[in-house]
């Protein structure tokens, strides 16, 4: 992005932004991808090890200060999952329900007005919310789930400083709601290595094709420029370390017994690689963000807390 | 008296029958009408004698001979009450007699000079049939027609319209109603769909139930039965007056009240002659029970004709089969390699449908399992089979895939075409094989990583490898199932660089290994 470039976009989202207009009002466009390191809560990042995930979760946002740091009463919410695939729980190639209810549940009790769960399956949409146990554990918790596998329901947005993914059409839901909770789940992925909290986000986009011809990775980076979720939370408690993003059986996964949640999506990203296994570095989509300065790879500069359980 | 009630309960039982499986073609399921209308296909005539041929002895495939049974004791109830291409006509001959002036509205007895060309059609329908191809039989089989103005006609209406009210209730956030993911079909099938519905349309406006006593392979091979039935319509000499309402009143165009006759080749039990007759005049009567009222006119005459024409189409249509094979088998080979970038000149075939002969020797073209796939990646072909597979449906990978846990097509299927396989047969039954083409994928040309292939592939048959620190496709042949996904997501353009090769006998792929369950984590210390 041009210097000249940039200070004019910044003119003209501080104007925006400075109507307050309802729509616009909680976002922070484009400009936030430009200011690294703004996390909210206590800490920068709460990883917890144990094994009751659900308890696990708990844990990390009371240390984070409880999700009312995020959410305020009246707000409304929309949770994204990884319900990318008709398998089951056990197969954890999505995100695992409970942690999913539990999510929504937290939401609510900070006051939530409305939660919202949705995503962009790769499978069949209807078997994969079924299938998933996200559908109906969301539902439980008191969220509603929404369809994402239609156009119709997506809008054409544009992205200021992006290298290759200057435009895209995102789920109206991202829109509409005030605070956008990530919650992906720790995979192998097979050509961008690994699949964590920025690459859950190809799910809000309609056309994930454009992504993989016009260098997946660069359009992984380029779209948190749009809009970086306010919250992530990792599920990295069943890991699949090998024939991802699908996986084939449950022999493909390793009890990892992690949870990371962070408010900086490279932050957490690079945190839950390690956990993995992998040098944070070597993913193709975080070295771009970082030196797109999206968020903070490198954890020795973070504020970090640790729980066993 | 209880002939005058028939025709109530004929009407109400042909709508029950006719709502139940028109539900079931547009996927709404429950726990009633799934398994009634379950039933009701296997009481359908040639689907049921197609699975008998698939699947021989089994309960699921005796449905024809119950209806030979049934045709044989009280005559065509087939016709008026379980075909729902009969119910279907019945709503045109009602909408017809709105439309038409008073005088044209009602029916008149018609000589069967004319219907040699219905027993000529049958044969050559059957001679069609023995020699490989459904082609006719799958352009005139009621059941069969009844599936394609469902599914490639209603449907469409029918799922447009709830995505639309699903939408509007999105605007008022609501969320209750799930939209359905449909694609459109190709125009030229619905080209035809529209000319047989069109053609049934205009012969029952015209001339009642025309279709099913001059086209209808069904109806022909019931109404050979039919002249033989144990209880068969009379008239009673006494009671008529021959004031001639019951001739009005036939749809069939059977009845000759001067005459006192009835042509039970023709007579699909409709029963609305009972109910017009005051005096009652008409009664069933059990033929063989000695006393022989029962007038023979025309059936001598008749079926010296038809058994004529009979064999002479058998005779004609042996010695031109064979040339209509080899037609339909030179559109079948894949030739001129090369000319098309990707793409096989084979379709792809349901997996359960065992090969591209059983397939096609079987798929009576309904469409049930193009309506039922949750993925909509079962679309009606057209001349991708060749000739002798006309409109028979194929796999069509390019707007979606095969859902790997997914057995619903194997369910439905009424005719055996696509037999029935359980989840962990499905897993392993390779329909065809993915090809990756290297100088064409976006890695080896672009040089920037993608793997839609590999990610969306769920045996992991297409595997990515390092490839100048990237990291690139490669085929696993012997794990692949043919599904599609890798054909699916694959985003180059206009050609994709991994596509499916169809199999056209089905394989076996390599199971994938033992389920162990997850690996333990030794660590317990955070890494950062």
């Amino acid at each position: 992005m041009e210097r000249r470039d940039f200070i004019r976009k910044s003119f003209l989202y501080g104007a925006v932004a400075g109507l307050g207009t309802s729509a616009l009002g909680s976002f922070t466009p484009a400009l936030a991808g430009l200011r690294p390191h703004i996390t909210k809560g206590n800490y920068d990042l709460a990883a917890v090890r144990g094994t009751d995930l659900v308890a696990m979760f708990e844990s990390a946002m009371q240390e984070m200060g409880g999700m009312s740091q995020w959410v305020k009463p009246g707000q409304t919410v929309v949770v994204k999952p990884n319900i990318g695939w008709d398998v089951i729980p056990d197969r954890a190639a999505n995100t695992n329900p409970e942690l999913v209810g539990a999510v929504v549940r937290h939401c609510l009790q900070a006051g939530a007005s409305r939660v919202t769960v949705f995503d962009h399956t790769c499978d069949n949409w209807r078997r994969s919310y079924e299938n998933s146990g996200i559908e109906k554990a969301a539902r439980d918790a008191g969220a509603r789930i929404v369809p994402g596998n239609f156009e119709r329901n997506y809008r054409d947005i544009t992205i200021p400083g992006a290298v290759r993914l200057k435009d895209a059409k995102v789920h109206e839901q991202i829109l509409e709601n005030d605070v956008f909770i990530n919650v992906p789940v720790l995979k192998h992925h097979s050509s961008t290595r690994l699949t964590i909290a920025m690459k859950n986000l190809m799910g809000i986009v309609w056309d994930r094709r454009y992504w993989h011809r016009n260098d997946l990775n660069q359009c992984i980076a380029d779209f948190c420029l749009y809009r970086k979720p306010d919250l992530n939370i990792v599920d990295a408690m069943l890991v699949m370390t090998r024939n991802g993003p699908r996986g084939t059986s449950t022999a493909d996964l390793v009890r990892k017994n992690s949870l990371l949640v962070s408010s900086d999506i490279v932050a957490v990203d690079a945190a839950s690689a390690m956990i993995f296994g992998e040098e944070p570095a070597n993913v193709g989509h975080l070295a771009i963000a970082e030196r797109m300065n999206i968020g903070n790879l490198d954890l020795t500069k973070l504020n970090i807390q640790r729980v066993y359980m | 008296m209880l002939l005058r009630h028939l025709r109530k309960i004929r009407i109400i039982l042909s709508l029950l029958i006719f709502a139940f499986l028109l539900l079931f073609f547009m996927n709404v399921h429950g726990r009633i009408v799934d398994p009634v209308a379950e039933f009701l296909l296997r009481l359908q005539f040639f689907p049921s004698l197609l699975r008998f041929t698939a699947i021989a002895f089994a309960a699921s495939s005796l449905g024809f001979l119950l209806i030979l049974l049934i045709t044989l004791l009280f005559g065509r109830v087939y016709c008026s009450s379980i075909c729902p291409l009969g119910t279907l006509q019945d709503f045109f001959i009602a909408l017809g007699k709105r439309l038409k002036p008073k005088k044209k509205r009602r029916f008149v007895y018609t000589s069967n000079r004319k219907f040699i060309i219905r027993y000529s059609l049958l044969a050559a329908t059957l001679l069609f049939w023995v020699f490989g191809s459904l082609f006719l039989l799958n352009l005139l089989d009621p059941y069969s027609n009844f599936g394609k103005i469902s599914v490639t006609l209603i449907q469409p209406v029918f799922t447009k319209g709830v995505n639309v009210l699903s939408g509007l209730l999105e605007r008022l956030d609501l969320f209750f109603i799930t939209p359905f993911l449909k694609q459109s079909l190709p125009l030229d099938v619905i080209a035809v769909s529209v000319g047989i519905l069109g053609v049934i349309m205009t012969m029952s406006i015209w001339r009642g139930r025309l279709f099913c006593n001059s086209l209808c392979p069904v109806g022909s091979i019931l109404g050979l039965v039919s002249t033989r039935s144990v209880y068969r319509l009379a008239f009673k000499d006494e009671a008529c007056t021959f004031c001639g309402k019951c001739e009005k009143v036939c749809k069939a165009e059977c009845l000759d009240s001067k005459n006192k006759t009835v042509d039970m080749s023709r007579c699909i039990s409709c029963f609305n002659c009972f109910a017009s007759c005051s005096n009652n005049g008409l009664y069933y009567e059990n033929a063989y029970s000695g006393k022989k009222q029962l007038v023979k006119v025309d059936i001598e005459d008749k079926t010296r004709n038809e058994k004529r024409a009979f064999f002479l189409t058998l005779a004609g249509g042996v010695m031109s089969l064979p040339l209509l094979k080899k037609f339909a088998k030179a559109q079948v080979e894949p030739g001129k390699a090369g000319m098309v970038p990707t793409g096989t000149s084979l379709p792809v075939t349901p997996p359960g449908s065992i090969s591209h002969d059983h397939f096609t020797g079987k798929c009576i073209a309904c469409y049930l399992c193009v309506g039922a796939c949750p993925t909509n990646v079962i679309v009606p072909s057209f001349f991708d089979y060749g000739l002798e597979g006309f409109m028979q449906p194929k796999l069509d990978y390019h707007k979606s895939f095969c859902n790997f846990d997914c057995t619903r097509c194997t369910e439905v299927c009424p005719t055996g075409a696509i037999t029935k396989l359980d989840r962990s047969t499905k897993h392993i039954t390779q329909i065809g094989i993915a090809k990756f083409l290297y100088e064409s994928c976006v890695v080896t040309v672009d040089r920037t990583d993608c793997g839609a292939c590999s990610e969306h592939c769920p045996t992991k048959a297409v595997k990515m490898v390092p490839y100048n620190g990237l990291w690139l496709p490669e085929m696993e042949p012997d794990l692949c199932i043919g599904c599609g996904a890798c054909e699916y997501a694959c985003p180059t353009e206009p050609y994709k660089a991994i596509f499916v090769e169809s199999n056209s006998v089905h394989q076996e792929a390599i199971p994938l290994g033992e389920d162990h369950g997850p690996r333990d984590h030794e660590k317990d210390e955070f890494p950062f």
